[in-house]
């Protein structure tokens, strides 16, 4: 296959590091770290229909070690999120090196080779009380009024059991602190959560943010459609500032509003100054 | 740098979901929901989601305690094992078989549960023995 001989180049000629792709375990693809200690694994490689969060894990990496050089199998949402962070300086592009695989459908690009590729389908109690997964905003929007979409919204938050899994598979989410777990705005220990302020806090803060991967919604075992939530909060960033996440290098406008650094980001050499200070 | 994604079942509750752990360096740095696992279809409840954090914990245990004077020391398993089999037996002599019961797990197999069961009714020679699903 072209593909791993395209990344055995990558590895051998030491552009990168490391190359975040998946490989088959038993049956099962998940990501793996290919390096050259194991390039005989590299045939083992796949293209996986699961998607998993490949440039968090990038993030996790350039953590400990800022000048790693690290390779990704991209498909559109990994890219989309790969321009996200370079813009929140949480990754440096020229330590970033893709290979392009086919990507989930989308309103942009109809085939797909991903868990996407059959959207999730909602039954019919859900589709009668709650919110549909595969409804579009502009339709869920026109076909119930104020009260109807505040009642069917409150049926999917009021099954949220507070896993925080929204946040922790978002490839974007990488604050210090997250207002998830600010005691003031979120109690924390009780159940059930606070509804609907829980899911409206995390809807603001993707505003401007968020890529529209749907890994959130994947994760979500309460299956609130986290998904759409997102796309009409991002809807609004489109019409007012004209910006659509993660499709260019452009800022976020929410970065350059106001005269202080409302989002702090994480520093990333953090660690590694630990490490060499001795701290 | 070495990064290699561990698959695992999820130590907390009787469901077994399927987790990945993120191991980087050797240590394991986060946990993920494993997407094709039959149990849990890549999703995971906050237990889960925190999996690793107990494993690098410095508060976590590494050698067995026994309570001494108030206090707990450190001791080896042999130690351990073996103050717990003659208090076991002190126990049973002193009070009867009936004043122990056996509490097993959700967590644990089958075949363990077995064990633990035979246990309690063939060595100990009680039947107070229960689950923990209905404490």
């Amino acid at each position: 296959m072209d593909t791993i001989k395209q990344i055995e180049q990558l590895i051998l000629q030491n552009k990168v590091d490391i190359f975040l792709g998946y490989k088959d375990l038993d049956g099962h693809l998940i990501p793996h770290g290919f390096t050259k200690e194991n390039l005989d694994e590299l045939k083992d490689l796949q293209i996986s229909d699961n998607r998993y969060s490949l440039e968090k894990v990038a993030t996790h990496l350039t953590e400990k070690n800022p000048d790693i050089k690290i390779g990704i199998i991209a498909r559109d949402c990994n890219k989309r999120a790969l321009n996200l962070l370079y813009t929140w300086n949480q990754l440096n592009p020229e330590n970033i090196e893709t290979i392009d695989v086919n990507c989930c459908p989308s309103p942009l690009k109809s085939h797909s080779d991903c868990s996407y590729l059959e959207p999730r389908q909602s039954g019919e109690f859900k589709k009668e009380n709650g919110v549909d997964y595969n409804i579009e905003p502009e339709a869920f929007m026109g076909k119930f009024d104020n009260n109807e979409r505040l009642t069917r919204w409150m049926y999917e938050f009021n099954k949220c059991i507070k896993c925080y899994g929204c946040r922790n598979i978002c490839p974007v989410c990488f604050c210090k602190e997250c207002s998830l777990e600010h005691p003031n705005l979120v109690e924390p220990g009780t159940l059930p959560v606070e509804v609907p302020i829980f899911h409206l806090i995390r809807a603001a803060h993707m505003a401007g943010r968020c890529i529209d991967c749907g890994l959130c919604e994947e994760a979500c075992p309460a299956h609130i459609p986290l998904r759409l939530l997102y796309r009409e909060v991002n809807e609004i960033v489109s019409n007012v500032f004209d910006y659509k996440p993660g499709c260019s290098d452009e800022k976020s406008p929410f970065s350059v509003l106001g005269g202080d650094v409302v989002l702090e980001p994480k520093p990333m050499d953090f660690k590694y100054k630990e490490k060499n200070n001795g701290l | 740098m070495d990064c290699k994604f561990v698959p695992s079942v999820c130590s907390y509750c009787g469901c077994g979901c399927g987790v990945l752990f993120e191991v980087i360096d050797g240590k394991i740095n986060s946990t993920i929901p494993l997407k094709s696992h039959p149990v849990n279809h890549g999703q995971l409840c906050i237990k889960g989601w925190n999996l690793h954090e107990y494993i690098n914990s410095f508060m976590r245990l590494k050698t067995p305690l026994i309570k001494e004077n108030g206090s707990f020391q450190r001791a080896t398993w042999d130690e351990a094992i073996g103050h717990t089999a003659s208090e076991f037996k002190r126990i049973k002599k002193e009070f009867g078989p009936d004043s122990i019961g056996v509490l097993v797990s959700a967590k644990i197999t089958n075949e363990e549960n077995y064990l633990a069961q035979k246990f309690t009714r063939a060595v100990i020679g009680t039947n107070n023995v229960d689950h923990c699903a209905r404490l």
